[in-house]
């Protein structure tokens, strides 16, 4: 006797099938009439959306109000560009202050009044005022107005550099959205399509031709007849047609051969369909005649005739219609084939685990690719951490968008900037010759100030007490990217995946370190920053759900600082952890 | 004909697709018995098959726009039922699934031919019934679904080594039962 794998004795129960239970369908219908329940993703999609206009939009304010800024600042514009402007916050501005310095001409006195930081420099014995308002960000309000107001000196005579700045009140703007949701019921009426019970012509038709296919089936036949009886709620077409095994279709002729011993169980399936066709058209037809059915019987009655022209056809082609219903339904075309293959694959893959939640840390680095220069001098990269936390919806097996949160510095340091630090040269002004250096002045009522000079000024100056030194610039923000990754390679555990988006940033901390002391401010951050990301993720599973993950990115920041030259460009490497749901 | 036939399937996939439920009924009286029968094949009781089948059913009428009229609507059909099966039992076994415990005594066990024995179906799908979980979907994705045993690994996060010795407990049990009905009918 020929032996065979088990493989081969199971393969009849490959296309295996067995008629349900008639009331399933009624209760199918029942969980589709419930609404659906809405979507939660729809939600956290729409408050992503809420947040990100909420950023927006102060930031869209913000430019407008720096644009009336700039019209505001002209006679500083020329000062500002390629220069540093500090400004210090101090909370005890509000402690008046004075200052006596010594020289040349005298005693100078130096108050500080109240909130205003009006600085009047009062001299004995000369006649010289100098007024001085040091701007004063409101540290409990980023997105205050900085309106500065530049007064000149006020005496061509005198070599003192007198810079004001003048702090206007701050207004803060807020945009409340409304929206309004829409409750919308659907009413869904089904109407029973039609009673079989007074048909009695139907039922003789289908009756006997359930017999013939009713054969191998007794069993559920036996149970459909019974279920006749059984009085639904709502008597549905599939029960009227499950009743007597049969369906009014080409296609609804699906007897199953529970009993069958035939190995070759899907050519019996189909020789079942084949011999069903004059069955199923005679009860259309029957259906057409008897003139009760309502709405759709004349849509019913064309369908029926064109189903008595192909059930002659049919009849003489039986052998054909077997093939060809086979091929229908496993997909005839090869091809075909294939991608259905791979998307089943891909499907299977895909089907859970569409969230994911990562943290992550790492390493960057802010760039500068254009050579860019400040006070003359190149602008270092500056390295920096960055860490946070994103999440990323799946869309299918290859693209996914994600969002999340990040705090990133960009930050860069220049070495051998020149400056003169006021502390020990009180009343250091450039002469009006040097008025190309762009002077800086710096206001910290605790620490000295600081003037910093270009590189060609310092030649001209030939001062002794110009100094040099290493100054360090760094702006955190707090990110929330918006990225499409695309899946690259995905095998067994491991996946690589490339991501691009944009991000918009706030700024959330400004500081400038002169040799490693902490001087100030940079009055020319902006407080949004946008910018787009580009970055590559490789990941490996490790346990069930969980990944670890490296991120080589590289993000452009498009407006870090108004009109002055900063590291746009940052090269990070990010560790992190995630968990797929 | 052929075409006769894929209009009228692609005619009723459209009825679904406007939530009709002609259309719907038609779809199910075409494939449920098959859809049925994969269930059965999945699951250990009738009542847990009902439901997982009726839950399937509900998954792919609401998201039958989806279907793009590419391959096979049938094959369409299986994944989802078969995804839902195997995300069934995963909820409901999840403290035992797919244990990977090297058995000797069945993993290096070459498998042994069987003298063809006419076997009904129903006996067949009591066998497959009658395996473990985990031997049973890692048998039904190999032998019924074609499915290799890296993408059986993929599918149900195990490795690749579990799913082969799964499917060779699997066979070693159903072997076993055969041998016993041979014995039986030869003594």
């Amino acid at each position: 006797m020929k032996k065979h794998k088990i493989e081969d004795i199971f393969s009849s129960m490959e296309d295996f099938s067995s008629v349900p239970p008639p009331e399933l369908w009624s209760q199918i219908e029942e969980k589709l009439d419930k609404p659906k329940k809405k979507k939660r993703v729809v939600l956290w999609w729409s408050a992503a959306a809420c947040l990100l206009l909420g950023l927006l939009l102060p930031s869209i304010l913000h430019f407008t109000d720096s644009s009336e800024n700039t019209n505001l600042n002209n006679g500083n514009i020329e000062n500002s560009r390629n220069s540093v402007v500090i400004d210090k916050e101090k909370n005890h501005n509000s402690n008046s202050r004075n200052l006596d310095q010594n020289k040349n001409t005298g005693k100078t006195i130096d108050s500080l009044n109240g909130n205003a930081t009006k600085n009047q420099f009062n001299n004995d014995s000369q006649i010289q005022a100098q007024e001085t308002s040091v701007a004063e960000t409101n540290s409990k309000s980023k997105t205050d107005k900085k309106d500065s107001k530049y007064s000149a000196p006020n005496s061509a005579n005198t070599p003192n550099q007198s810079v004001a700045f003048q702090n206007s009140s701050s207004s803060e703007e807020k945009s409340n959205l409304k929206s309004s949701k829409k409750s919308n019921t659907n009413a869904l009426n089904q109407s029973v399509a039609y009673q079989n019970s007074g048909s009695s012509e139907e039922k003789s038709v289908l009756k006997s031709s359930s017999k013939s296919i009713l054969g191998n089936n007794s069993k559920t036949s036996n149970k459909g007849i019974s279920e006749e009886r059984v009085a639904f709620g709502k008597q549905s077409k599939f029960n009227s047609t499950a009743k007597k095994q049969l369906s009014n279709s080409i296609f609804e002729e699906q007897i199953a051969p529970k009993n069958n011993k035939n190995i070759a169980f899907n050519n019996q399936r189909y020789s079942v369909n084949n011999n069903s066709f004059t069955n199923s058209n005679a009860y259309n037809s029957n259906n057409a005649v008897s003139g009760k059915n309502e709405n759709k019987r004349t849509d019913k009655a064309v369908i029926i005739k064109d189903d008595l022209k192909i059930t002659n056809s049919l009849s003489k082609t039986d052998s054909v219609q077997l093939a060809e219903l086979q091929n229908l339904e496993k997909g005839i075309l090869s091809p075909e084939k294939q991608k259905e293959e791979k998307e089943k694959k891909d499907n299977l893959i895909n089907k859970k685990e569409r969230w994911a939640v990562a943290v992550f840390a790492g390493v960057a680095s802010s760039e500068n690719t254009k050579n860019e220069k400040t006070l003359g001098n190149v602008n270092d990269s500056k390295q920096s951490n960055s860490y946070g936390v994103k999440t990323k919806y799946s869309i299918n097996n290859k693209w996914a968008v994600g969002s999340g949160l990040k705090i990133s510095e960009l930050g860069q340091s220049v070495a051998n900037v020149s400056y003169v630090s006021a502390k020990n040269n009180a009343f250091f002004a450039p002469a009006a010759s040097y008025a190309d250096s762009s002077p800086v002045a710096s206001s910290d009522p605790t620490r000295q100030e600081y003037f910093f000079v270009s590189n060609s000024t310092k030649e001209a100056m030939k001062n002794e007490n110009v100094q040099t030194g290493k100054l360090d610039q760094n702006l955190r923000y707090v990110e929330m990217p918006l990225e499409v990754s695309y899946s690259v390679f995905n095998q067994n555990k491991a996946r690589i995946n490339i991501n691009t988006g944009g991000f918009v940033g706030k700024l959330i901390s400004n500081n400038v370190a002169l040799d490693g002391h902490s001087i100030g401010e940079n009055m020319n951050a902006n407080d949004y920053v946008y910018g787009s990301t580009l970055s590559s993720t490789v990941q490996y599973r490790v346990y069930k759900k969980t990944n670890v993950f490296v991120e080589p990115a590289v993000n452009y920041y498009i407006n870090p600082l108004n009109s002055q030259s900063f590291n746009q460009f940052q090269w990070g490497l990010n560790f992190g952890l995630n968990v797929n749901f | 004909m052929n075409h006769f036939l894929k209009d009228e399937l692609e005619k009723y996939i459209k009825l679904c697709m406007k939530n009709d439920r002609e259309g719907q009924l038609k779809i199910y009286q075409l494939f449920s018995p098959v859809l049925y029968g994969i269930c059965l094949k999945y699951m250990k009781n009738e009542d847990d098959a009902k439901d997982v089948f009726q839950e399937a059913f509900v998954i792919a009428f609401q998201k039958i726009s989806q279907y793009k009229f590419e391959g096979s609507f049938e094959g369409w059909l299986k994944r989802i039922f078969i995804n839902k099966l195997i995300e069934t039992l995963n909820k409901k076994k999840k403290e035992s699934f797919f244990l990977d415990v090297f058995d000797p005594d069945t993993d290096f066990v070459e498998e042994e031919e069987l003298e063809a024995i006419p076997i009904e179906q129903e006996k067949l799908l009591e066998y497959i019934r009658d395996l473990p979980d985990q031997y049973r979907t890692v048998f039904n994705l190999y032998v019924f679904e074609k499915m290799k045993h890296k993408e059986i690994a993929e599918l149900l996060k195990i490795s690749e080594g579990t799913s082969k010795s799964n499917l060779n407990r699997a066979k070693h049990i159903l072997q076993k039962r055969i041998l016993s009905i041979k014995n039986f009918k030869t003594a």
